[in-house]
C-alpha cells in the first residue's frame, strides 16, 4: 500500500493502519512494521517541520506502538523539558502550534530515542520536581517517589509543634538522613527550616556526589554535609560523628527479594538494587537503622521511616519487645491510605540502660 | 443548496445581485426588524449592515441611573433612615449606661454595645456633618457682607466647606453599606466554553487571556489551576486563582454568561455567529472561614492502583479529589510534584464547596433586589461583545463601551466597566437599606 505522506502528520496517522504499509513522504521513506516487531525509530524529518503539538502526537504514537508505559505523559514531559517549562499545559496557545528548530527535533529525537529504552522520564531529562525542588536525577541513583512528599510533610508538621512549645535544644536543629539518594528528604526539610542543619549519609559513591551537586544548586551546601558511609558496615564511625541528632530519617531500601523480579523495566533496569532490596522480609536495613537510633538520638528524639505496608505491624512488635530504646509512636498513612510511615520516639531510660551497658 | 448560500452571502454583503424575486421579497418584507430570517438561520438585516454603527437601544434590565452623593443626600429616604439610626444609637447608650450593673439580660445588652460599637463612627460622621453644613451656613451670611477681602475669604472657605461635606457624605454611604464577609477574599476564576462549538472555545481562551491581563494591571497574582485546550488552539475550561487587593471585590461583576458576535476564524463563508461562554468566580476562604473534614475526601491518584512505594515509578502526578456529601469534584495535573497538584485541587475543592454555601446564603438574602449584580449565578446573560459593530454592552446596567480589541487587553476600558458596575452595585445596595423602590 503506497500511501502519500502529507505535510500534517496528524493527517497521516488518522489513516494509517499501523500494520504494515509503506509511506512516501517528499523525500522521505518512512516504515512502520506489524506490531511487536517496531525495531525502528522514525526518522528526524529534514525537509519540513514539525510543530511542538505534532511532534508531541508523533512520539505519543511511537511510544504507545513500543509499549512503553505511559506513552502521553512521556511526550509531553520531554518536549517541555526541551523547550524550558515544566509541563506543556504552562505554554501557551500560540507556542504550542510554533515550530521546532532543527536542533530542537534533533534533541527531542534523542531523549526520547533513550525513553524508548523504558528509561524512566525522569532520568532522561535528567531533572523532576520534590515539593517544592527541582531536584538533578542521574542514573542509577533512586528517583524519589510522592509517597515521600509526605513523609517530609508529617515530619514539618511535627518539628513545627515542637518549636511552637519551645522546647529549647531544638534552636540547635540536626538531622540525620540514611539513604539519601538525590538528598530529596534532607533538601526539603533544610528548605524549610531554616535553622535546621542536615547530615546525608548513602553508600552509593554516585548518591553522594548527586547530594552534594543538589545542595549546591540550591544553596543550601552550608548547612549540609554528605558522607560516603554504609549504615550496616559502618555503625561505630556513624555513631561517633554523628551523634546526637534530634531527628533521624530514612526512606531504606523495603521491597521484599522475591518482588525484585516483577518490577517494571523502568525501575529494575535503571535504579539502583541496593536501594530497593531490603532482604528476604524488607526489613534489613530498617532493623540497622531502629538498633543504630537510641546511639544517636538525643532526649526524646524521633524516627521517621518509610516502609513497605507489611511492615509497620512487625516493627511495633519489635519496639515493644523491650529495652530496644525505642517507644512507638504511631503508623501514619498515605494519601492512598496505606500503612506507610512509622514514627518511633526514643526512649529515655532504656537509651541510658542501653549506653552504659557498651 | 448553493443558491441559499448566494442569497445569505448577498445579504450580509449588501450585494443583491444573486437571488430569485422571491426570496428577496421575504427578506424585504422583513426589513423593518433589526435581524431577518433566511432559510434557517437569523441574520443581521441588509439595512444594518449598510450603516455603520447602527443605532442600538439595548433594554436595561433596570431603568435607572447613577445619582451622585448629593442627589443621593437631597432625597428624604437617606435623611430619615440617618434620623434612625441617631435614634437607635441614643436609646442603645442609654440603656448600656443605666444597666451597667445588671446581668439580667445578657444577650440584649451585649448586642446594644456592639450594635454602638458599630455606629460610633457613623455618628461621628453625622455629627461632623451636621457642624460642617453648619459652617457653610455661615459662610452665606459673610458673602452678604460689604467688605471684598471678608467676601474672598468667604468664598474660598465656602469652597473648602463644600469640599469636606463631600467628603464626608462619601464616607457616610460607604458606611452604611455593608462588608460582605467574602469581599476581603481571594478568588478562583473558572471560564467554560458555552454554546458554539470551536468559536465558542476561541472565545473563551480570549476572555481568559483579557483576565489574565487585567489580573496583571491591577497587580494581581494569577496562578492558573487547570487548563483544557481544544485542538483549534480554543480553550475548553480553565481555572485560575487569583489573589491581591480587592480582586473578588472587583472580579464578582464579570460572572455570568458572556456572548460573542463575530464572523468566527472557523467560518469559510463569513456568516456572523453567536457564541457564548460562562465566567464563574468563586470566593476562595481561609482555613478559619471554612473547613473541610479530611474525612470527607476522597483523593484519586494513579498511585492508588498497584503496589506503590518503591515498587513503581511513574510520572502520572494527576490527583483528584472527590467531597463525598456533595460529590463535588475537582482534579488538577498542572505540576509535576503530586504534592503541589494535591494542594491546587484541594484549592479549588474549597472555592466550589464556599461558593455553594454562599450562593445558598446570598439567595435567601437578596431575593428582593431587582439587578441581583453577582448574585445571580452562572446563568445571568451579563455582557454581548459584538464586533463587527466594535461595541461592547453589559446588559445589567446598559451600558456600552466601543474598541472591543482595547477592552480585550484587560486594561482601562474593562476596568472603566468594572468600576461603572461596583457603582451602581453599591447604589443598588444603599436603596435596598434605605428601603426604596426606584
Amino acid at each position: 500500500m503506497w500511501i502519500r505522506l502529507r505535510r500534517s502528520l496528524n493527517g497521516f496517522y488518522n489513516r494509517v493502519d499501523p500494520l504494515i504499509v509503506r509511506c512516501i513522504g517528499h523525500k522521505r521513506l518512512y516504515t512502520f512494521h506489524s506490531p511487536g516487531v517496531a525495531e525502528c525509530i522514525p526518522a528526524i524529518p529534514t525537509d519540513y517541520r514539525l510543530t511542538v503539538q505534532e511532534c508531541v502526537t508523533l512520539w505519543t504514537r511511537h511510544f504507545q506502538l513500543r509499549g512503553v508505559s505511559e506513552p502521553r505523559l512521556s511526550s509531553q514531559y520531554i518536549i517541555a523539558h526541551l523547550l524550558g517549562v515544566k509541563t506543556l499545559e504552562s505554554l501557551g496557545q500560540d507556542r504550542l502550534a510554533e515550530f521546532l528548530t532543527h536542533k530542537q527535533m534533533e534533541q527531542t529525537w534523542k531523549l526520547c530515542t533513550r525513553r524508548l529504552t523504558r528509561m524512566p522520564v525522569q532520568y532522561v531529562i535528567e531533572e523532576w520536581d520534590f515539593r517544592d525542588l527541582t531536584l538533578k536525577m542521574s542514573p542509577p541513583v533512586f528517583i524519589p517517589r510522592p509517597e515521600t512528599e509526605e513523609l517530609v510533610g508529617l515530619m514539618l508538621a511535627d518539628l513545627q509543634v515542637k518549636q511552637g512549645t519551645g522546647v529549647s535544644e531544638e534552636a540547635n536543629l540536626r538531622c540525620l538522613e540514611v539513604g539519601c539518594g538525590t538528598g530529596a528528604i534532607s533538601l526539603s526539610l533544610l528548605n524549610s527550616l531554616p535553622q535546621l542543619r542536615a547530615i546525608a549519609l548513602d553508600k552509593n559513591k554516585d548518591a553522594v556526589e548527586l547530594t552534594v551537586e543538589n545542595a549546591h544548586s540550591l544553596g543550601l551546601q552550608d548547612r549540609l554535609e554528605v558522607h560516603h558511609m554504609d549504615v550496616i558496615r559502618d555503625a561505630d564511625m556513624i555513631v561517633r560523628m554523628c551523634s546526637p541528632v534530634s531527628v533521624l530519617v530514612s526512606n531504606p531500601p523495603y521491597l521484599f527479594s522475591e518482588d525484585m523480579a516483577s518490577l517494571d523495566p523502568e525501575v529494575h533496569k535503571f535504579e539502583d538494587h541496593d536501594a530497593l532490596d531490603g532482604g528476604v522480609d524488607g526489613m534489613q536495613v530498617i532493623r540497622h537503622i531502629l538498633t543504630l537510633a537510641p546511639q544517636l538520638l538525643s532526649n526524646n528524639g524521633r524516627v521517621y521511616l518509610e516502609v513497605d505496608p507489611r511492615h509497620p505491624p512487625f516493627i511495633q512488635l519489635w519496639a515493644e519487645g523491650g529495652e530496644r530504646g525505642l517507644r512507638y509512636v504511631h503508623t501514619h498513612h498515605d494519601f492512598t491510605g496505606r500503612p506507610r510511615f512509622c514514627v518511633l520516639e526514643n526512649d529515655n531510660a532504656t537509651y541510658i540502660k542501653t549506653r552504659t551497658s557498651i | 443548496m448553493a443558491f441559499t448560500q448566494a442569497v445569505k452571502m448577498s445579504l450580509l454583503c449588501g450585494r443583491f445581485k444573486k437571488y430569485s424575486y422571491q426570496m428577496w421579497s421575504s427578506v424585504m418584507s422583513q426589513r423593518n426588524y433589526r435581524t431577518v430570517l433566511c432559510g434557517r438561520r437569523r441574520y443581521p438585516s441588509p439595512k444594518i449592515c449598510q450603516k455603520s454603527r447602527a443605532m442600538h437601544a439595548t433594554q436595561p434590565l433596570m431603568i435607572t441611573k447613577l445619582l451622585t452623593v448629593d442627589e443621593i443626600f437631597a432625597r428624604k429616604p437617606l435623611q430619615d433612615y440617618l434620623k434612625k439610626i441617631e435614634t437607635e444609637y441614643s436609646d442603645s447608650l442609654k440603656v448600656i449606661n443605666s444597666t451597667e450593673g445588671q446581668q439580667d439580660s445578657n444577650e440584649e445588652f451585649r448586642i446594644k454595645r456592639t450594635r454602638v460599637s458599630v455606629l460610633d463612627p457613623l455618628i461621628e460622621y453625622i455629627k461632623e456633618l451636621k457642624i460642617k453644613e453648619q459652617e457653610f451656613a455661615e459662610t452665606e451670611t459673610l458673602l452678604k457682607d460689604d467688605d471684598p477681602d471678608m467676601c474672598q475669604l468667604a468664598v474660598i472657605e465656602r469652597e473648602a466647606c463644600q469640599k469636606a461635606i463631600q467628603d464626608i457624605r462619601q464616607k457616610i454611604l460607604s458606611q452604611l453599606i455593608p462588608e460582605e464577609e467574602s469581599d476581603m477574599s481571594d478568588l478562583v476564576l473558572e471560564v467554560t466554553a458555552g454554546i458554539g462549538g470551536q468559536e465558542a472555545m476561541l472565545f473563551t481562551a480570549e476572555v481568559f487571556d483579557m483576565y489574565q491581563r487585567f489580573a496583571a494591571h491591577q497587580g494581581w497574582a494569577f496562578d492558573i489551576l487547570e487548563y483544557m485546550k481544544s485542538e483549534l488552539g480554543g480553550l475548553r475550561h480553565a481555572s485560575a486563582s487569583i489573589s491581591g487587593n480587592e480582586s473578588y471585590k472587583r472580579m464578582k461583576f464579570e460572572a455570568g454568561v458572556h456572548r460573542v458576535q463575530r464572523v468566527p476564524k472557523t467560518e469559510k463563508q463569513g456568516r456572523m455567529h453567536t457564541s457564548t461562554m460562562t465566567v464563574v468566580v468563586l470566593p476562595q476562604p481561609t482555613e478559619i472561614t471554612f473547613t473541610i473534614n479530611s474525612k470527607d475526601l476522597r483523593i484519586e491518584t494513579k498511585r492508588a492502583s498497584g503496589a506503590g512505594g518503591q515498587h513503581v515509578n511513574t510520572t502520572d502526578s494527576a490527583v483528584r479529589i472527590v467531597h463525598l456529601p456533595t460529590g463535588v469534584v475537582s482534579e488538577c495535573q498542572q505540576e509535576r510534584s503530586q504534592l503541589k497538584n494535591k494542594e491546587k485541587a484541594m484549592k479549588m475543592l474549597r472555592a466550589k464547596l464556599y461558593n455553594i454555601r454562599l450562593e445558598e446564603e446570598t439567595c435567601k438574602r437578596y431575593t428582593e433586589r431587582k439587578v441581583q449584580i453577582g448574585t445571580k449565578g452562572r446563568s445571568e446573560k451579563i455582557r454581548t461583545y459584538n464586533f463587527p459593530q466594535d461595541r461592547i454592552t453589559d446588559h445589567r446596567i446598559g451600558k456600552t463601551v466601543h474598541e472591543v480589541r482595547e477592552f480585550l487587553l484587560g486594561e482601562e476600558l474593562l476596568e472603566e466597566m468594572n468600576t461603572a458596575l461596583r457603582e451602581f452595585s453599591n447604589q443598588e445596595t444603599l436603596m435596598d437599606i434605605l428601603g426604596e423602590n426606584y
